[in-house]
């Protein structure tokens, strides 16, 4: 019987994509259920910089497999696939997965394609039935979900952001080197020029404790932004739907849901947003929910403990008036 | 160089389209469709190409019959040649089985020097498409791009990754998925526009492409809804109705209660 389940351990300048560290918690609990252990994979150019690295030391796994070779300095997908599809046919696990980001969205259907084998997208959540694995993605329709199965060994998907929260692993994972054979074609047709890194603002999202997001019913991009200014006044961050992001009033960084990310705050306020399953799916782990939304039976303002029944760009423009005069009150 | 070749999706208006109570998919065939506008930028990327390098744009799209207007919209854009692959066998199909599909027809077409698609559908979304086609071509791919150039029958690719900015040299023929947003995309020509009713486009099904039945659709699609099932949402919240000032007022009460303010 196949026994290993693996996880991408996406990893770049000396740290584990969360992503990764995420999506080990519910393989975990599949793992024990099944009889089977979870491994994290990692491709790295050099053992010294994932010796010593603290996210590998507290992932919660039994074991961490990692190929370590000079060719894999940058992650060029036609070689890393290669690899990754090497390796599925040496060990033959049970399930490989990997967190939605661009590079496990892009690695994972050239791995799928090469093995010829099922891929599914936007997973959240998983149920076993008579030893059977079942992947949840929310679809079309009001409220629905839809269970996927995969008629190919092994189970593949692309696990949602922010989905799963990080658990700390009780002790150390084991590490094993993962060596492919000695006549293995090394080479990539992907030349890198240059890489330029970029210190990008971190997205704090998935982690606020305060989440204000936006959907159309803001009506206007000026409007959207004055979301910002709530934001700084409550510590939170700004969070928004598909369609907001499609029109360009903000980053598609910001979306919430099964296409974005996840979040987990205390405190989530919805301006104008309907609450779409493809929405609320990435917002169900929050602890208040307020919605305010001119329409009563919109399925946000029946999520949410509490509702405004009012229009959001006065409630916006009421509320940072108030705080923001309450808070220089303070000074 | 040889020919570009643009896939792109034929997505079902959101507005119009109505989902099947029993599957909970869209009903394509009676919904109307669109061009994904993700793909909007890999029809930019293509024409920039084609009036530097003098080389054709084939369009390509899997679909149903009337994805053929979809096609039509991109030659009015620009492109030299619609390709539209339609067959009821193609039905169902999960991004393995399309990339089957998408491949069979790159392979008919080949010689080609570059495969540009969107980075995702906004119906599927799955991004998956564009790498999974590649492979099965046994060709390499880049994902994310927002900028392409040639330099001595080599392409030279900007990509954008979770960390910065890559420049990449890659010999063709490749697969390269476009980033979702360009600093410009062109308008249809006018000209174009008032000939597009005309354009012929050809028509590939499964046995022009050599697939087997079992290959495709549902049938060659290893990925199966098993259920689907309704969430249950308790409604236990409040609901508050009033003037915005009002309502603001007892929101900000109500956080401070909770400890979500700090005074
Ligand atoms: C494959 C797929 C993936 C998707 N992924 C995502 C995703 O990750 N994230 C996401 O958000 N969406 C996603 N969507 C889109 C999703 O289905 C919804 O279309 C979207 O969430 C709706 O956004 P919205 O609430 O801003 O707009 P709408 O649904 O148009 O809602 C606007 C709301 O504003 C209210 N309103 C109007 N005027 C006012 C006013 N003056 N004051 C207050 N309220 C007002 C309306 O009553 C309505 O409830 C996805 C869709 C598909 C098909
Ligand atoms: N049926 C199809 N026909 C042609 N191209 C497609 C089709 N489905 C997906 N693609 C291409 O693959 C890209 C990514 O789609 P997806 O993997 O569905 O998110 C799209 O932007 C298209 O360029």
């Amino acid at each position: 019987m196949s026994e290993i389940i693996y996880a991408y351990g996406e990893f770049f300048d000396r740290k584990l994509h969360p992503g990764s560290l995420e999506i080990l918690t519910p393989l975990r609990d599949i793992a024990s259920a099944l009889n089977k252990k979870v491994a994290l994979l990692i491709l790295s150019s050099s053992l010294e910089e994932v010796k010593n690295c603290e996210d590998i030391e507290r992932a919660d796994c039994d074991e961490v497999h990692l190929v370590v070779h000079e060719s894999l300095h940058h992650v060029r997908d036609d070689l890393y696939g290669r690899v990754l599809a090497q390796i599925i046919r040496q060990k033959n696990p049970f399930g490989v997965f990997f967190p939605a980001t661009h590079q496990g969205s892009s690695l994972a259907p050239r791995v799928a394609g090469e093995l010829q084998v099922g891929l599914c997208a936007h997973v959240n959540g998983f149920t076993l039935k008579e030893g059977n694995l079942y992947m949840l993605r929310p679809t079309y329709g009001d409220n629905i979900i839809a269970e996927l199965y995969s008629k190919s060994r092994p189970i593949m998907a692309t696990l949602s952001l922010g989905a799963f929260s990080i658990r700390e692993g009780k002790r150390a994972p084991r590490v094993v080197m993962i060596d492919l054979p000695k006549d293995f074609n090394w080479e990539s047709k992907i030349r890198v020029r240059r890489a330029i890194k970029v210190k990008r603002e971190p997205n704090r999202l998935s982690i606020a404790k305060v989440v204000v997001a936006g959907g159309l019913g803001l009506k206007t991009k000026e409007n959207f932004q004055k979301l910002f200014e709530l934001a700084s006044l409550l510590e939170g961050e700004v969070g928004a739907t598909r369609p907001v992001c499609h029109a360009g009033w903000v980053d598609e960084g910001r979306m919430i849901g099964v296409s974005g990310v996840s979040v987990r705050p205390k405190l989530y306020i919805g301006f104008g947003i309907s609450g779409s399953i493809q929405h609320t799916v990435g917002i169900e782990n929050s602890e208040f929910i307020v919605a305010v939304n001119i329409d009563k039976e919109a399925p946000l303002v029946k999520i949410a403990n509490v509702a405004l029944i009012a229009d959001a760009g006065k409630v916006l423009d009421t509320l940072i008036k108030k705080l923001s005069r309450s808070s220089q009150s303070e000074l | 160089m040889e020919k570009i070749i643009v896939c792109v999706k034929a997505v079902p208006d959101l507005r119009s389209v109505k989902v099947d109570p029993e599957t909970h998919t869209l009903r394509r065939d009676s919904a109307d469709l669109l061009l994904n506008p993700h793909d909007a930028p890999a029809i930019e990327l293509a024409m920039r190409l084609k009036e530097r390098l003098g080389v054709e744009v084939v369009v390509l799209t899997m679909g149903p019959p009337n994805a053929s207007s979809v096609l039509r919209r991109v030659y009015s854009l620009g492109a030299d040649r619609l390709i539209l692959l339609s067959d009821r066998a193609f039905a169902g199909s999960d991004t393995l089985a399309t990339s089957k599909v998408l491949a069979k027809a790159l392979e008919k077409l080949s010689p080609f020097s570059l495969v540009l698609m969107g980075l995702k559908s906004i119906d599927g979304e799955t991004a998956q498409v564009p790498p999974e086609t590649a492979v099965l071509l046994g060709i390499p791919s880049v994902t994310n791009v927002r900028n392409i150039s040639v330099e001595n029958g080599v392409f030279i690719l900007e990509r954008v990754t979770d960390y910065g900015i890559e420049e990449l040299e890659v010999a063709p023929p490749l697969v390269v998925s476009v980033t979702t947003k360009l600093d410009y995309i062109r308008p249809p020509s006018l000209k174009r526009l008032l000939k597009e009713r005309e354009v012929e486009v050809t028509i590939w099904n499964a046995e022009t492409l050599r697939l087997s039945q079992e290959e495709v659709g549902l049938r060659g699609s290893p990925t199966q809804v098993a259920s689907v099932f309704e969430k249950t949402i308790s409604s236990k919240g409040e609901i508050w109705e009033g003037p915005p000032e009002e309502l603001s007022e007892r929101l900000i009460e109500l956080l401070r209660q909770k400890g979500f303010l700090k005074s």
